[in-house]
């Protein structure tokens, strides 16, 4: 036994690495690792461009809903003097369009930016605003009609506004349905909402009638109709408020 | 991946062994280097530990032999004798060493690793019949038939 192990080891003693082996295997393996790190630098390198991408993309989708949510209107307010504008709110309170219903509402626009601010800010910046003042005399009558499912709030809010108050202004609330109709005639839905409200009572006017009056004028004549002769002021609900809204 | 230091450690350790292995198997120089490379490169990329040397020894017995294996039913030639590789290592062998390693590299293939094994490596039975996943009778079948076979060839000690 042992002298044929004896025989097998002195057979195969011989046969060895050699040191060229040895030298051109380390090399090799040293440039595989070379390679395999290159390549799990790239990897990583890919992974993290990868991942990058995925946040850029998670945050442009959040910011491309999140913008979708801010751009979406949820609730309106028409605010008529003669000037008739109409501003439509997101849920963020913010007013996200102006729009004119007449020549001086469209004028008004071009001068006072009221986009990107809040609804009680842009009334206060419409109300403080130069030009505009022009329009708000004694014979002039500001009101303010919201449609929205928040309309009572909405309208607390506006009523809370010293300018406001100090304009005797009115406050109305109204609805999507009205105010649709009320585009259809190229009307603001706040002038509108009074059309509906005189048409109650004067069956001969027509929304032609009203696109030439003032709110102010469609607003004496529901009073005239209405038999009241008092000021305007006793004409409002203690809240400023009105209770006719313009459903129809 | 294991560190150059490991590499270098059991490139100084398992050279020779890997070497007659694949001696033992392949037919020529270039196979060798091959397989020796793959070996090697196996063992860079093995990311397991080993328990102990021992481990770490027959781990290399099982990964060269399996790599000889491959590479031979890879160019389907299974069934030839390696005596090319005796005819290279030629001149660094006498006479009578070359006589015992021509008979061991006529053994059939699984009797050449186990006599390989047994002889010079000087695993057991049981050692070898782990280190190639085989039952422990087999090895000792296959170990007897191969003595026979030398003793057949070669007399003397064998005998």
């Amino acid at each position: 036994m042992s002298g044929a192990r004896n025989e097998i080891q002195k057979s195969m003693e011989n046969i060895r690495a050699t040191a060229d082996m040895k030298r051109n295997t380390l090399f090799y393996l040293e440039a595989q690792r070379t390679k395999k790190n290159r390549g799990i630098l790239q990897h990583k390198q890919s992974m993290t461009m990868r991942y990058a991408m995925a946040v850029i993309c998670i945050f442009l989708l959040a910011g491309a809903g999140g913008y979708q949510v801010y751009r979406r209107p949820v609730s309106y307010i028409s605010i008529d003097v003669n000037p008739s504008i109409e501003l439509a709110v997101n849920r963020f309170d913010r007013v996200v369009s102006a729009k004119g219903y007449n020549a001086d509402g469209e004028d008004i626009l071009q001068h006072v930016s009221l986009k990107n601010i809040s609804y009680l800010q842009a009334i206060e910046r419409l109300l403080q605003d130069a030009y505009y003042s022009r329009f708000l005399n004694r014979d002039s009558q500001l009101v303010v009609t919201v449609v929205s499912e928040h309309s009572d709030v909405m309208m607390e809010q506006i009523n809370e506004n010293d300018s406001f108050r100090a304009l005797d202004a009115m406050t109305y609330s109204s609805d999507t349905a009205c105010m649709a109709e009320a585009h259809q005639h190229e009307m603001s839905f706040g002038k509108y909402r009074a059309f509906l409200e005189l048409s109650q009572y004067d069956e001969s006017i027509t929304v032609e009638d009203c696109h030439g009056m003032t709110i102010g004028e469609i607003q004496n004549r529901i009073k005239t109709c209405q038999g009241h002769s008092g000021s305007k002021t006793t004409e409002k609900h203690s809240n400023g408020h009105s209770g006719r809204h313009g459903h129809h | 991946m294991k560190s150059t230091e490991d590499v270098n450690r059991v490139m100084e350790a398992y050279a020779d062994m890997v070497r007659r292995i694949c001696f033992v198997h392949l037919k020529n120089r270039h196979d060798t280097e091959d397989v020796f490379q793959n070996v090697y490169m196996k063992y860079l990329l093995y990311e397991g530990s080993f328990e102990s040397s021992e481990h770490e020894r027959a781990w290399f017995v099982r990964v060269t032999i399996n790599a000889c294996t491959d590479w031979l039913r890879a160019l389907s030639r299974r069934k030839w004798v390696p005596l090319d590789a005796l005819a290279e290592e030629g001149t660094v062998l006498d006479d009578p060493a070359k006589e015992v390693l021509e008979a061991v590299l006529k053994l059939p293939e699984k009797y050449r690793d186990v006599i390989y094994l047994f002889y010079y490596e000087e695993y057991t039975a049981v050692e070898i019949a782990k280190i190639l996943g085989k039952k422990e009778n087999t090895v000792y079948t296959w170990l007897s038939r191969a003595k026979d076979i030398l003793r057949e060839k070669l007399g003397g000690e064998w005998s």
